[in-house]
């Protein structure tokens, strides 16, 4: 055997070009399935990991996709809000421990995430640099968005106004950066996080400015005065950014119950709690959904990767045909290896060499081939993961 | 020994690498964390009192406000906030109390709103001025009264919610729990009765107070009771005095309650108009001396000697005996 | 006798040839000239020889062993082991070099292994044919000539009791044809090796011991 293979080895060499492309189209017959095939499937892994991570998912009624894929990856609208009365309903039902939600507004396009301290704990977010989220006004960045904007603790970062045009909406606000969290490989990478107060906040449902009840202030500010209330005008400047020095002049207006949150994430106690939560919001008059999002997402997926199935038919087509046209270059070359292979029998060859160095041949091709494609196919995915 | 040509050799090598590449490394197992006692963080000295109470040695119990500064209006440090973030349980006293929680990032799940359970029957500050943005705009609403420890019965649906959260902290602490819950049951009623008792002979005699913190005493127990706004370490200025003169004439109360001792010359100016002040402490922060229930107690003895002390300075002040059911909520 | 024939008949399948040799024997180092026209069945005659083809009758013996009557596998070992076969187009392998030419049967059989002492033989019969500076070239870069002495030394190199060369200096010019043919006669005389050399060329013929013409001997 080991003649064999010096003898292919030696063929091969000498015909190194005719090698090459044999290797090539092998290679590339390999490479395009594997390719494809691994990038879909470390993309559905990648889903349903995140999907699989996270028990459940509520959210107001209507699409069952949006609100999952908002919850998970911070994609899209959810159909309906909810309030925070919402939160504690479902935490004084003592079956979850609720994590809130609000993604509504953008940082730099970065997705805002408003949620609690809670999230990083369920979903194991170390920081890389910096600390934790510690008052309002401060944010937390994913690891790709901390890179892309260049922005580290201690820098700050404007939200994006909602509508360039609304002169009357909600102003940006300066966040101060706390901290970086550690690449995760997520959809977390590409967030910004925010407490759920600050979200309010941007959405005018808190807002910090000086004190106007007090004897001292203003007159220009003020639009009415009485013994119980004093009404401000528009002239009353409202804070941009949290400081320490205006932290203690921040306050919501109206009641926290009614304030919105876009999902929640309930963390059962246990799988009997999960069950018996589900079992909870299962009534005609509910208005919160529950949803098992790795189910939801395994229903999207094979949605959309009925799709494939078509791709993956298309390839093999094309893999037969490549197959094909191997197969007759290898026919080819044989017949012209014909004398070749005729000097070998006639000098004494033994039974079956020939047969075994074409087959050596071939399986030296294959094998590269496979190295190659392989190779190819893994520098492919992890440029694609690192876009 | 078989000897490969180099190129064979370079393409097993690139193959076997893929293959050894492929199969990662087991994650590494999570470290046991060492078994620790739960962290209890409130921000009430009574809830330190409960908790302590209730917890035992199972728990450690912190109350991080500094000993000279009102919970209610403190605003905590960053290090003593990272204490309460990191806390396995997070006591609030609720019904606004700590302001400083609203503009803070605490996680959610080990707070416990310990006044949450009895929402309808919280008060509210009287004439506080509210403000609002433009005639229809926001406005923010009438101060939320937060003393609410200063019932013993709603203090003991305090203490109750406290137990509850410390019962699934600590699960298998329940029957030492129990039994903790019941004694401090016991105390709390014990100063209910006794509140009922004083109560009777306070009658429906008006009674005065430096600030509206004793709303929910006088609620619980029928007191008559009208408050200014006076700070103990501040003097009262002509006009205050005026107002105080005024409020008199309608309301002729001959008991003061402060939460601390006023400077000499208010409690000079109080007695001049036969106004005596009494100490009777919010118990909001930790006490000089003693306990939460010791410094009511130290409270209702304060307040018993003061209506003696009324009495025997002015017959005409009618005084009920004590240990009568008063007609409280 | 190192050859003996006796009676052989051989027809190609879908052709109307037909090889008849009733008689034929080349002793033991014995150099045997094989003469004939084109198309007389010299080259058939040979591979029956070597077993690469088998007859319709007759009795072929060679070295004491009958081909004809190995089974496949042992009819090749025979070959590769006992016979040195030599081809008018010389036959090498172009993507081996001179060298791994001259060992070309230690590597495509088994019974024949290939060792240190077998590779010092190679170089020793690369030296004595003259073509021990080209070991390392490949077929493409030899003359003529030097194809044909790589051929000879593959074919000399296992030893072999008789070799069997069919036309080796007909792609020759006259003077690498003298000093193949030279080579040759030397090499088969040190070795011992009879020699059945199939040629068109009259003018060798007084070179061989005899000369045996095929339109004679086949009838």
């Amino acid at each position: 055997m080991r003649q064999v293979v010096f003898l292919a080895w030696q063929s091969l060499r000498f015909h190194r070009l005719q090698s090459a492309i044999l290797i090539f189209g092998l290679a590339v017959t390999l490479y395009l399935p594997l390719a494809v095939n691994g990038l879909v499937a470390r993309y559905q892994a990648s889903l349903l990991q995140r999907a699989g991570a996270t028990p459940l998912v509520a959210g107001g009624l209507g699409s069952r996709f949006d609100l999952v894929l908002h919850a998970l990856y911070f994609r899209g609208h959810v159909p309906r809000l909810l309030k925070m009365a919402d939160v504690q309903a479902l935490r004084d039902t003592g079956y979850a421990e609720p994590i809130p939600l609000y993604v509504r507004f953008t940082a730099r396009h970065a997705p805002l995430v408003g949620t609690t301290l809670d999230y990083f704990a369920f979903r194991q977010l170390p920081l890389a640099r910096g600390e934790p989220l510690l008052q309002l006004g401060d944010c937390v960045l994913g690891a790709e968005v901390a890179a892309t904007l260049n922005l580290g603790p201690g820098d700050r970062l404007l939200t994006d106004p909602e509508n360039v045009f609304d002169l009357a909406g909600s102003y940006p606000v300066s966040l101060r950066v706390m901290g970086v969290l550690a690449p995760g490989h997520t959809p977390d990478d590409r967030a910004v996080f925010v407490d759920l107060k600050t979200t309010w906040l941007i959405e005018g449902l808190a807002h910090g400015h000086s004190d106007v009840t007090g004897t001292n202030t203003d007159a220009d500010v003020v639009l009415d005065r009485t013994a119980t209330n004093v009404t401000a005008n528009a002239a009353l400047v409202e804070f941009t950014e949290v400081t320490a020095e205006n932290l203690a002049s921040f306050h919501f207006h109206g009641d926290p119950g009614d304030f919105p949150v876009s999902a929640i994430l309930p963390i059962p106690r246990d799988e009997k709690s999960a069950t018996l939560l589900r079992g909870r919001y299962q009534v005609p008059d509910a208005t919160v959904q529950i949803l098992v999002p790795r189910g939801v997402v395994e229903e999207l997926l094979g949605l959309v990767f009925r799709i494939k199935r078509f791709f993956d038919a298309n390839a093999a087509l094309v893999g037969a045909a490549t197959a094909a046209f191997l197969l007759l270059v290898v026919l080819l070359s044989l017949r012209l290896r014909r004398p070749e292979l005729e000097t070998l029998f006639r000098l004494g060859c033994a039974r079956g060499l020939t047969t075994r160095l074409v087959a050596v041949e071939l399986t030296g091709l294959a094998l590269v081939s496979a190295v190659v494609a392989l190779t190819a196919a893994r520098i492919t995915w992890a440029l694609v993961s690192l876009w | 020994m078989v000897k490969l040509p180099l190129i064979a050799r370079l393409g097993l090598a690139s193959f076997l690498s893929l293959v050894f590449t492929a199969c990662r490394p087991p994650a590494a197992s999570s470290s046991t964390v060492p078994a620790r006692r739960p962290v209890v963080c409130t921000t009430s000295y009574p809830l330190f009192y409960f908790a302590q109470r209730l917890a035992g040695d199972r728990a450690t119990v912190r109350f991080p406000a500094p000993a000279n500064q009102d919970p209610a209006f403190w605003r905590p440090s960053r290090d003593i906030v990272r204490q309460y973030q990191r806390a396995d349980l997070i006591l609030l006293n609720g019904a606004d109390f700590e302001k400083w929680v609203n503009t803070t990032s605490l996680p959610l799940a080990p707070q416990v709103d310990t006044a949450a359970g009895f929402k309808q029957d919280w008060l509210m500050f009287p004439e506080v001025i509210t403000h609002s943005h433009g005639p229809h705009g926001a406005h923010s609403h009438g101060a939320i009264d937060f003393n609410t420890w200063l019932d013993p019965l709603l203090a003991l649906r305090q203490a109750d919610a406290v137990a509850d959260a410390l019962r699934r902290l600590l699960p298998g602490a329940g029957a030492e729990l129990e039994q903790r819950r019941q004694q401090l049951r016991r105390d709390l009623l014990a100063l209910d009765q006794e509140l009922r008792g004083l109560s009777t002979r306070l009658a429906s005699q008006p009674l005065l107070a430096s600030h509206p913190v004793y709303g929910y005493l006088a609620h619980r127990y029928g007191w008559n009771l009208a408050s200014v706004h006076w700070e103990p370490d501040e003097p009262v200025t002509d006009a205050q005095w005026v107002a105080f003169d005024a409020l008199r004439a309608r309301h002729s109360g001959t008991l003061m309650l402060w939460e601390e001792q006023p400077l000499p010359a208010v409690g000079a100016g109080l007695r001049a108009r036969h106004v005596l002040p009494v100490v009777f402490w919010t118990c909001g922060n930790r006490p000089v001396h003693g306990d939460y229930l010791q410094a009511m107690e130290q409270n209702l003895d304060t307040l018993r000697a003061a209506l003696a002390s009324a009495a025997a300075a002015n017959p005409a002040f009618r005084g009920g005996p004590e240990g009568t059911e008063k007609t409280g909520k | 006798m190192m050859i003996e024939v006796e009676k052989l008949v051989f027809r190609y399948p879908h052709s109307t040839f037909t090889l008849r040799v009733p008689e034929l024997s080349v002793a033991e180092g014995e150099k045997v000239a094989l003469a004939g026209p084109s198309g007389s069945g010299k080259t058939t005659l040979l591979h029956l020889l070597a077993g690469i083809l088998l007859p319709d009758e007759g009795r072929i013996v060679v070295g004491g062993v009958q081909p004809p009557r190995l089974g496949d596998a042992a009819r090749r070992a025979f070959r590769i082991g006992q016979l040195g076969l030599v081809f008018q187009d010389f036959q090498l392998l172009e993507y081996l070099d001179v060298f791994e030419n001259i060992l070309l049967p230690y590597r495509i059989h088994p019974a024949l292994t290939l060792t240190a002492a077998v590779r010092e033989r190679a170089r020793q019969l690369a030296r004595e044919t003259g073509i021990d500076h080209r070991l390392s070239h490949r077929p493409g870069r030899l003359s003529q000539g030097e194809k044909q002495r790589t051929a000879l030394c593959r074919a000399l190199l296992p030893q072999p009791l008789c070799l069997l060369a069919d036309e080796p200096t007909g792609s020759l010019d006259p003077a690498a044809k003298t000093r193949v043919l030279e080579i040759l006669f030397e090499q088969c005389t040190r070795a011992r090796a009879t020699l059945l050399m199939v040629t068109h060329d009259t003018g060798l013929l007084g070179r061989f011991d005899r000369a045996i013409h095929l339109a004679e001997v086949s009838r």
